[in-house]
C-alpha cells in the first residue's frame, strides 16, 4: 500500500529542486487512464518542481482536434479513445503558444486500484498500456516530429499498483530530462504523487456517500454510470450523463462510490459469510477472470448497483470496438436486471455524439424513472437486510 | 421491467471432474495445428486420459461464435467458442444434452493477462448457455497457475510428468513442422512430404502414448538425459530423407508472425494461409510454439529483473529463470540437432528484445508483444526471410498496438516487406489479394538475390544442378544447406555448392 511506504520515503526527503525546473514546461495529452490518475501526476510533478502552471493538458477530445491536428497520424484502426490520441499529441505539439520542453505520455501497465489485493491484478487494457507507443510511431514514420519541434518525448513505463517499483521506472524516465533529478526525490515525488491522489479519491468517495446519504433520506432515486474513466471526456461519453441529470437525477460515477467499511459490510457482509465472496471487493462470484482493472471496477459497480436501494438505474457507456467490455455486456446487464434495477447501455459510442438517439433513449429512461423509481427503491430495500447505513444519519 | 429477486447473478461454476470419471470421460481440445495435437492426445492417453481432438475449426464455427456470444469478440474467440459449441450440438443431437454434458469435459488455455485470452470463459459460459448446455463442464487452465484442483476437481492431475510430456510434444512437433514446411515446396514427387509428415506424426504419437511412467522428479532428470526422444527424432530424420528435392527452385521465403492463434492453426481461422502461400510459390517459414513459450518465460523473468535491488530474492529467481531458460533452449537445440539441425533456431529472446526496444517496450504484454516487432527486425536483418506475413485478427486488442508500431519500423526501414493482414474469418479476399500484392515483390526479390548469387559466384544454373547430380546425397530433404548471405533456399545453395567448389560467393 502507498501509505505504508509513504513515511520511509519522507524520512529520505532531499533538498529542494534545482530552480531551472520551475520553468520547464511539460504537455500531457489528457487521455485514458490519465483520467483516473492525474492527481498522481500532479503531485508528482509538484514535488519535483515543475511549476503546476507549466504543466499543460491537452483539451477534451474533439473531432476538430483530430481533424486539425491528428490527421494521417493514425497507424492502425481500433477503438476511438486510442484513435483519438494522435489529435491530442499534435495539438501538445503543434498547437501551443508556447513551445513545451516535454510531452510526457506515460504507459501505465497496472492501476492503484481499491481492489488490489482482491483481485487477480489490476492490468490496464492492453490497448491503453501500449497506446503511447502506438501513437508515437505515427509521429516518427516520416520523421521525428518531436525532435523537429524541440520537444523531448518522455513515455516511461510505469506499475502505478506496484509502488516499491515505481520510483524506479519513473527515475529511468526522467534522468535524462530533469537536471540534477536523484533516486531518493524521485522516491519521495513518487510518494507525494500517490497522497495526491489518495486524498482526491477520498473527497469525491466522500460526496458520493453525502449523496447517497440524501438520497436514502429522502428515499430518492439516483443513477449510477458503469464505464471507463475515459468516459468522463465529453469527447468520448458525450455527457450522456448530464443530460439525464438535468432531470434532476443525482449521477454517480462508480470509480467514485463510497467504500467505508460500514457500507460494505451491509452490502456485502451477506455474500461473505455464505462464502460467495472472500471481501466486499472480490468479484470472484460474477467474474472469475479478475485481471483487468477498469473491468474489476465495473463489474464490481455493477454488483455495488444491485444492492444498494436507491441506486434505480444504471447507465453503461463503452466505445465503438472496445474488446474489453465486449464479454462484459452480459454479466454486467445480468447482475444489475436482476436486482431490479433499471439498466440501459449505450455502446458503440465513436467520435460523434448520437444526438437523436441519445435524445430519445433519455427521454425513456426518465419516463422509466418517474414510473417506477419508487416500486425499485422499495423492492431492493425489501431485499436488503435492515440497517442499512446510508440510512442512519 | 424486470423484477427484484434477491437471488443475486453468479458466474458459471462447472461441477468438478472427479478421479471416477476418469475413464468414462473424453477430454476435448483443440486450437492448435494437428501436430501437436496428435502428439497431445498421446501425452493424455499416456497419463490415463481418454482424449479427443476437436475438429478444425471452420466458417460455418465463426458463424455460430457470433451467433452466441455477446457482440464484437476477436475472432479466435469466435472460432473456437463457435467449434466447440457445435462439435457438442452435434454429439447432442445423437445423444442428448444431458449425455454430453456427462460423457465430454473441455479443457483450453485461460488466462495469459488483461487480454480476451482472459476473459474466454465468459464467452464460452454464455455460448453454452444459450445453446442450452449449460451443464457442460470446460476447465481453463491458467498458464502461470498449474494446480488447479481447487476449480476442477481431482479429476484432472496436471503433474510434472505429464507436463513436461506437453513440452516434450511441443519440441519435437516444432521441429517436425518447420522441416515439412522447408521441404514441401522443393519435393521432386507431390505430395511425398505429405505422407513422410503424416507417418511421421503417427509415429511420434506412438512414442509418446508409450513414454515410460515416472515419479515427478525422476521424470525431471529422465526427460533431461534420456535417449528416448532423440532416437525417435532420428526415425523422423530417416523417414524425410527418404524425400527427393529440387531446391533451385527459386521462391520467396515468407516468415509468418501474428496472434498466437492464427498463426498456429492451419484451417479456415487464417484463411489456410499456409498452404495458400505455397501453392502461391512461396517457402513458409511457419512460427514455432516453442518461440512463443520462450517469449512466455522471458516475459516473467522480466518481473524478477525490474525488481532486482528492490525485493529480497528478486535477484536469485531471476538467476534461476535463467537456468530454466537456458535449459529449455539447451533442450530444444538437443532434439533439434537429433534432426540434423534442419529446422530453423530458436532467435534469442535478448537479441529480439533490443531489436524491439526502440519501438515497443518490452514489458508490454498481451499478445505477442515486443516479440512481433522483434522478430520481423531478426528476419530482415539476419535475412531469414524475404517477406513477413503478419496474421492480426479482427477486433485484437494487443495485436493492433503491436501493429501500429511497425508503421514506425517499416518507416526506418521501407524496404521490409511487411504484409498485415487482418483476419476476419470471412473476408478472404479482400486479406489474401493485399498478401498477393507484397507477394508479388517478394518473388521479384528472391529471383533478384538468385541473380545476384549467381553473377558473383559466376556459377550458372546448369553447373549447380550438375553438381548436384554429380553429388545426389545433396538432393535429400534432410541434406544441410548452411544459411549463407542470402535469404532464399535456392541462393543459399548456390553459394553452398560455390564454396564447395571454391569459389567466392
Ligand atoms: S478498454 Fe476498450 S475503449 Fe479502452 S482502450 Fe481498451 S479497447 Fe479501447
Ligand atoms: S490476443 Fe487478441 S485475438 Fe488473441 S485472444 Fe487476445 S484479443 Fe483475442
Amino acid at each position: 500500500m502507498p501509505t505504508l511506504t509513504l513515511p520511509r520515503w519522507l524520512s529520505k526527503a532531499p533538498a529542494a529542486a534545482p530552480p531551472s525546473r520551475a520553468s520547464l514546461r511539460i504537455g500531457i495529452p489528457r487521455v485514458l487512464n490519465l483520467w483516473s490518475t492525474h492527481q498522481f501526476w500532479m503531485g508528482l510533478f509538484g514535488a519535483l518542481g515543475i511549476d503546476p502552471r507549466n504543466v499543460i493538458f491537452s483539451s477534451d477530445t474533439s473531432e476538430e482536434q483530430g481533424r486539425q491536428f491528428g490527421k494521417g497520424r493514425g497507424t492502425v484502426d481500433c477503438c476511438y479513445p486510442v484513435k483519438c490520441i494522435s489529435g491530442h499529441y499534435g495539438e501538445l505539439v503543434f498547437g501551443q503558444k508556447q513551445k513545451l520542453d516535454i510531452l510526457f505520455s506515460p504507459m501505465i501497465y497496472t492501476l492503484p486500484s481499491f481492489m488490489s489485493g482482491h483481485v487477480a491484478r489490476t492490468l490496464t487494457c492492453p490497448r491503453v498500456m501500449a497506446a503511447p507507443e502506438n501513437i508515437k510511431a505515427g509521429f516518427l514514420k516520416e520523421a521525428d516530429v518531436f525532435a523537429e519541434a524541440g520537444i523531448k518525448y518522455v513515455t516511461p513505463f510505469v506499475s502505478l499498483d506496484e509502488p516499491p517499483l515505481v520510483p524506479k521506472q519513473l527515475f529511468e524516465g526522467f534522468q535524462d530530462v530533469l537536471p540534477g533529478l536523484t533516486r531518493a526525490e524521485m522516491a519521495q515525488a513518487v510518494g507525494e504523487g500517490y497522497q495526491a491522489l489518495q486524498g482526491f479519491n477520498d473527497r469525491l468517495r466522500r460526496k458520493s456517500r453525502e449523496v447517497l446519504e440524501w438520497c436514502a433520506r429522502e428515499d430518492r432515486a439516483c443513477l449510477l454510470v458503469l464505464a471507463r474513466p475515459y468516459h468522463m471526456d465529453p469527447g468520448i461519453g458525450h455527457e450522456i450523463e448530464v443530460d439525464l441529470q438535468a432531470y434532476g437525477y443525482p449521477i454517480l460515477w462508480m470509480q467514485y462510490f463510497p467504500t467505508d467499511p460500514d457500507l460494505m459490510d451491509w452490502a456485502f457482509g451477506e455474500d461473505i459469510r455464505a462464502g460467495f465472496i472472500k471481501s466486499p471487493f472480490d468479484i470472484r462470484d460474477v467474474w472469475p477472470s479478475s485481471y483487468s482493472s477498469n473491468t474489476n471496477e465495473i463489474l464490481w459497480g455493477a454488483k455495488v448497483a444491485a444492492r444498494i436501494p436507491w441506486i434505480a438505474c444504471v447507465i453503461r457507456l463503452s466505445s465503438y470496438e472496445c474488446g474489453m467490455d465486449q464479454p462484459t455486456y452480459t454479466p454486467v446487464q445480468q447482475i444489475i436486471e436482476r436486482s431490479g434495477t433499471l439498466f440501459f447501455s449505450f455502446q458503440d459510442l465513436d467520435s460523434t455524439k448520437p444526438a437523436g438517439s441519445v435524445k430519445i433513449r433519455v427521454e425513456t429512461i426518465t419516463h422509466y424513472l418517474e414510473k417506477y423509481a419508487r416500486e425499485i427503491i422499495a423492492r431492493k430495500k425489501a431485499a436488503m437486510a435492515p440497517g442499512c447505513p446510508l440510512a442512519q444519519r | 421491467m424486470a423484477t427484484a429477486t434477491t437471488e443475486h447473478y453468479r458466474a458459471y461454476t462447472p461441477k468438478p471432474f472427479t478421479r471416477a470419471e476418469r475413464d468414462s470421460v473424453t477430454i476435448l481440445f483443440g486450437g492448435l495445428h494437428w501436430r501437436i495435437e496428435r502428439v497431445l492426445q498421446a501425452v493424455l492417453e499416456n497419463s490415463g486420459y481418454r482424449a479427443r481432438v476437436l475438429p478444425i475449426a471452420t466458417k460455418e464455427d465463426l458463424l455460430t461464435g457470433r451467433e452466441v456470444a455477446d457482440i464484437g469478440q476477436c475472432c479466435p474467440t469466435s472460432f473456437t467458442t463457435g467449434n466447440l459449441v457445435n462439435f457438442l450440438r452435434g454429439e447432442a443431437k445423437q445423444i442428448g444434452a444431458a449425455e454430453v454434458a456427462k460423457r465430454y469435459i473441455y479443457l483450453t488455455a485461460g488466462s495469459c493477462g488483461a487480454c480476451r485470452f482472459g476473459q474466454y470463459h465468459q464467452s464460452y459460459e454464455l455460448a453454452l448457455r444459450n445453446s442450452g448446455l449449460d451443464a457442460f463442464r470446460m476447465f481453463l487452465m491458467a498458464q502461470d497457475q498449474l494446480d488447479q484442483k481447487a476449480a476442477m476437481g481431482d479429476g484432472l492431475d496436471l503433474n510434472l510428468p505429464m507436463t513436461l510430456g506437453c513440452l516434450w510434444g511441443i519440441f519435437c512437433t516444432d521441429l517436425v513442422q518447420d522441416l515439412e514446411y522447408q521441404v514441401r515446396p522443393y519435393e521432386v514427387l507431390p505430395g511425398q512430404t505429405d505422407a513422410v509428415v503424416k507417418d511421421s506424426v503417427e509415429y511420434l504419437y506412438e512414442v509418446f502414448r508409450n513414454r515410460p511412467a515416472r515419479t515427478p522428479y525422476r521424470s525431471v532428470f529422465w526427460h533431461l538425459t534420456t535417449p528416448y526422444f532423440t532416437r525417435a527424432l532420428r526415425e523422423v530424420y530417416r523417414k524425410f530423407s527418404q524425400i527427393e528435392v529440387d531446391r533451385l527452385r527459386v521462391k520467396p521465403k515468407v516468415k509468418i508472425t501474428g496472434e498466437f492463434y492464427l498463426q498456429t492453426v492451419e484451417g479456415e481461422p487464417n484463411y489456410n494461409i499456409h498452404r495458400w502461400l505455397e501453392a502461391e510459390g512461396a517457402e513458409v517459414y511457419p512460427a514455432a510454439i516453442t518461440v512463443w513459450m520462450d517469449y512466455l518465460l522471458r516475459l516473467g523473468l522480466q518481473r524478477f529483473e525490474d525488481y532486482s535491488g528492490i525485493e529480497k530474492g528478486a535477484r536469485l529467481k531471476l538467476g534461476l529463470g535463467r537456468v530454466a531458460q537456458g535449459i529449455y533452449r539447451w533442450t530444444f537445440n538437443r532434439l533439434r540437432r537429433a534432426m540434423g539441425s534442419l529446422s530453423h533456431e530458436i532467435p534469442s529472446q535478448f537479441e529480439l528484445r533490443r531489436l524491439a526496444a526502440p519501438y515497443f517496450h518490452s514489458r508490454l504484454d498481451g499478445g505477442e508483444g515486443d516479440m512481433l516487432v522483434g522478430k520481423a527486425l531478426w528476419a530482415y536483418h539476419r535475412k531469414k526471410a524475404h517477406m513477413i506475413c503478419e496474421l492480426s485478427p479482427y477486433s485484437c486488442m494487443p495485436n493492433t498496438m503491436s501493429i501500429g508500431a511497425m508503421a514506425g519500423v517499416v518507416g526506418r526501414y521501407p524496404d521490409l516487406l511487411y504484409a498485415p493482414l487482418e483476419i476476419k474469418g470471412d473476408a478472404e479476399v479482400h486479406a489474401l489479394s493485399r498478401c498477393q500484392m507484397i507477394l508479388t515483390e517478394a518473388k521479384k526479390r528472391a529471383q533478384r538475390e538468385f541473380d545476384d548469387v549467381l553473377a558473383r559466384t559466376g556459377l550458372t544454373v546448369d553447373e549447380v544442378r550438375a553438381y548436384l547430380d554429380a553429388h545426389p546425397e545433396m538432393k535429400r530433404a534432410t541434406y544441410r544447406v548452411p544459411h549463407g548471405d542470402a535469404a532464399g533456399t535456392a541462393a543459399n545453395l548456390v553459394l553452398h555448392v560455390a564454396r564447395r567448389l571454391g569459389r567466392r560467393g
